[in-house]
């Protein structure tokens, strides 16, 4: 993927409107929002995916150790889903790219602040 | 399928060995099964939207990723449909970088086969299974016959690095 889609809100940044020299003013409050505000990384069960599938890509994709790996896998299967990582959007959505190539059912969401 | 065995050659080939007639049958058909991974009613489930509560954020979504995942679904098919011209008898070799299209190309499958027989959790707890009277049976008989292969190669793969 060359570009992360969806960021808007990051790559909105250097659009900003300056209203006199020195001062920047950035017309999208939400801009700030969505920068502070963590998104989660979220993974759904799925009745065919292999346990073992399920852990491997959670290894790979998050570089996570075997046990890690098997306790989201596990709670994404006793639980219907499991937050497998929060932090900025630009890399959570990278990873729920990363996760569809690999067919995992996965989704994005703003953490409740 | 108890002779099944995967094997490293050496540290560029991976070798497949014991491969029952009935889950060659399921191999050979890949073709055909993966094909219907663009089908209405089956290709959302290989382009998901990342949001699907937000209807614009997930046509964003779908309009940057969906070239780059096609792109993979139909390479990774393509090396392992050439792989198995090399199919022989109960053995089939391949390059190890291989590995990861095989995985994704036989996960591929299982996931198409789901998605058209709206497999659910309580049908892969099936035992009573009856290739020959329903259709649905037989799916799921293919979904297990190639979980088998994808499993031993997930193994493989985790043993390996």
């Amino acid at each position: 993927m060359g570009s992360i889609p969806i960021a808007r809100s990051i790559w909105y940044l250097p659009h900003v409107a300056t209203t006199q020299p020195g001062t920047i003013h950035l017309d999208e409050t939400e801009t700030k929002v969505d920068l502070a505000t963590p998104w989660n990384v979220i993974v759904h069960n799925d009745p065919i995916n292999l346990m073992t599938y399920v852990t491997m890509v959670f290894q790979r994709v998050f570089g996570y150790s075997r046990d890690r790996a098997e306790r989201h896998m596990l709670e994404v299967h006793h639980k219907g889903r499991s937050l497998v990582w929060s932090g900025g959007r630009e890399k959570a959505e990278l990873y729920v790219h990363q996760l569809h190539s690999h067919q995992l059912l996965a989704t994005l969401e703003k953490a409740e602040s | 399928m108890t002779g099944l065995r995967i094997t490293a050659v050496d540290e560029k080939t991976i070798e497949i060995t014991g491969i029952a007639p009935v889950l060659s049958h399921c191999i050979f058909q890949l073709p055909e099964i993966l094909r219907r991974r663009e089908s209405p009613g089956i290709r959302d489930r290989f382009y998901q939207a990342a949001q699907p509560e937000d209807a614009k954020v997930s046509a964003e979504w779908r309009e940057i990723s969906t070239p780059e995942l096609h792109h993979l679904y139909a390479s990774a098919e393509e090396t392992v449909l050439r792989d198995l011209t090399g199919l022989a008898e109960d053995t089939v070799r391949f390059p190890a970088v291989h590995l990861p299209a095989w995985l994704t190309a036989l996960n591929q499958a299982r996931l198409v086969l789901g998605e058209l027989h709206r497999v659910t959790e309580a049908d892969m707890e099936r035992i009573d299974l009856d290739p020959g009277a329903a259709a649905k049976d037989g799916a799921l008989l293919q979904i297990h016959l190639l979980g088998v292969l994808l499993q031993l190669l997930v193994d493989h793969a985790q043993a390996t690095g």
